[in-house]
């Protein structure tokens, strides 16, 4: 299941994250936080009609947190608000095109969990 | 009997090979065990106690018999003073619920160490909650990983109750042997009137535990990380204290008499174990317990353990930027686990203070090694070693030293590899 695990695109997404760093003023601003290992990921948009145009996240943690959300952070650059609300684990998974068991797919799961939340907020602030 | 001799009784090696080093988590478990339980089930399935017919009778002769050996290994001077529980866990929550409530009160101290497994923490945290009293430790010198003992007043006349691992799961062993430690704490505890808990989760599977000589009031223990099923354990309860601890449940099995406004209970084992008990698994314990008997001396299986944690050790540290939790020099002695940390990992594209250890874990698990990764359920002593996570290679009587020597190699490798360099 794991002989995959760390291929190229993740090490290289894990090593070199993309829109990575934080952005100013920005309209969505959320944090996310694994205390079962200490991981966390910190999100910012910049959202026009809906759309989001601009992402920067910072982050600490292992590979597959870290190069998920900078995969995740790369392809939503540009989708609507309700487009990434739509997404699923399934979706992530096939981001980052590794088989991931229950306890590491937490991992995976958690820049997800911070624009979605993020997303949420401003939804339900605006 | 240790090594490749004693792994050929543990049919999942050959089922799925592979280097197993998550034992302080649980241990695998023998032929015999799995077929005691497969044979309660499937020749003499029944409920202990109730029945007149001959399947319950055997079913309650081997529950009978499983309390009488497995008190017997812990050396406790009566069968009534071992009772079954769920755990670990279940033991220590129901020490703090059928004694705690009762006997700690607003204003009384609960004493425990700072390198507590959650299990033997939050019970405390919640009890002191629920009464008011405080919650007090026993911290950790972690310049030379020894409990501190320096406050004189550590154990006063307000101690209630004192709940201290006996081995830690994330660091091994943390009392001074040499020095009696662990013996003259319960002594100053009894001095005072503090009734004493023993976490032996960790101890155990791997050391002679013997309640009269530690003259402990309760000690805790899962039958999982000894060959046994999961979901059973025992707790130790030292028969002067029986009349001071309510009932953790009341149901079927533990009454004398009921009328529709009271009941009276039985006398222990039975007033703690209400319901259908898990017998299937009692009846494996007690299988995994005779497994230990025949086949393992205990003080020798602590120095094999010992022997494999020295060469773990040695090993590791040959590597840069490794550092290791813990006392090394008891690790060396008496140990069963080797915890560690590796410095200069990456972080959003710099270096970073480590090599995260689920990286470790999932880059050893994909060359078949199994060992553990996180904060070990001990979330505080992770806050005050500044670790989020440490790998965590731990060992039992069918380890080998050259699963070490090949898990260090892939261990090197991944390093490299996640350092990136």
């Amino acid at each position: 299941m794991t002989s995959k695990l760390y291929q190229e695109e993740l090490m290289d997404h894990f090593k070199n994250p993309r829109n990575s760093g934080r952005l100013k003023n920005p309209d969505v601003s959320s944090g996310e936080y694994n205390p079962s290992c200490g991981d966390s990921i910190c999100v910012d948009c910049k959202i026009k009609d809906d759309i989001v145009e601009q992402v920067g996240f910072v982050g600490k943690g292992c590979v597959i947190s870290q190069a998920a959300a900078s995969m995740l952070m790369e392809s939503c650059v540009g989708k609507s608000i309700e487009k990434i609300l739509e997404l699923k684990k399934e979706d992530v998974l096939s981001l980052i095109k590794i088989k991931l068991g229950p306890n590491r797919l937490r991992c995976a799961l958690l820049g997800l969990q911070a624009l979605q939340d993020g997303l949420k907020k401003y939804q339900k602030d605006k | 009997m240790f090594g490749k001799r004693i792994k050929r009784y543990f049919p999942i090696f050959s089922n799925k090979p592979h280097i197993y080093f998550d034992n302080a988590a649980t241990t695998h478990k023998p032929k015999v065990v799995v077929d005691a339980i497969s044979d309660f089930y499937s020749t003499f399935n029944s409920n202990i106690y109730r029945g007149v017919y001959e399947l319950s009778e055997s079913a309650t002769e081997r529950y009978d018999q499983a309390r009488e050996s497995i008190s017997k290994f812990i050396n406790a001077a009566d069968a009534s003073e071992l009772i079954f529980t769920s755990g670990t866990t279940e033991s220590i929550n129901f020490v703090a619920d059928a004694w705690g409530l009762q006997n700690i009160k607003a204003g009384d101290e609960i004493l425990i160490t700072q390198v507590e497994h959650h299990a033997n923490l939050l019970p405390w945290q919640r009890l002191a909650n629920r009464v008011g009293a405080k919650l007090r430790f026993i911290n950790l010198d972690i310049e030379n990983w020894k409990l501190l003992f320096d406050e004189k007043d550590l154990i006063n006349e307000k101690t209630k109750l004192v709940a201290i691992t006996h081995h830690s799961n994330v660091l091994g062993p943390v009392w001074d042997k040499e020095s009696l430690q662990l013996e003259s704490f319960i002594k100053r505890a009894n001095l005072v009137g503090a009734k004493v808990l023993l976490d032996s989760a960790q101890s155990a599977p791997h050391e002679k535990i013997d309640v009269q000589k530690l003259n402990v009031d309760f000690l805790a223990f899962s039958a999982h990380k000894m060959c046994g099923p999961t979901g059973i354990g025992a707790l130790y309860i030292k028969k002067g204290l029986h009349d001071q601890v309510e009932p953790y449940q009341v149901g079927g099995s533990m009454v004398n008499e009921v009328s529709f406004e009271k009941s009276t209970w039985k006398e222990s084992p039975d007033k703690f174990e209400a319901g259908t008990p898990p017998i299937a698994q009692v009846i494996g314990f007690a299988q995994a317990i005779e497994f230990i008997n025949k086949n393992i001396n205990l003080d020798e299986l602590q120095k094999y353990e010992a022997e494999l944690c020295s060469f773990a050790i040695e090993e590791l540290e040959k590597i840069d930027g490794v550092k290791i939790l813990g006392n090394k020099e008891w690790m060396r002695a008496r140990g069963h686990l080797v915890s560690f940390v590796v410095d200069g990992g990456y972080s959003m594209g710099v270096h970073s203070e480590s090599v995260h250890a689920h990286d470790i874990a999932s880059y050893l698990d994909t060359k078949d090694i199994a060992v553990r990764a996180g904060h070990h359920c001990a979330q505080p002593l992770a806050n005050l070693l500044k670790v989020d996570s440490s790998v965590r290679f731990s060992f039992y009587m069918y380890n080998e030293k050259s699963e070490i020597e090949t898990a260090i190699k892939i261990l090197k490798e991944s390093i490299v590899f996640l350092r990136g360099k």
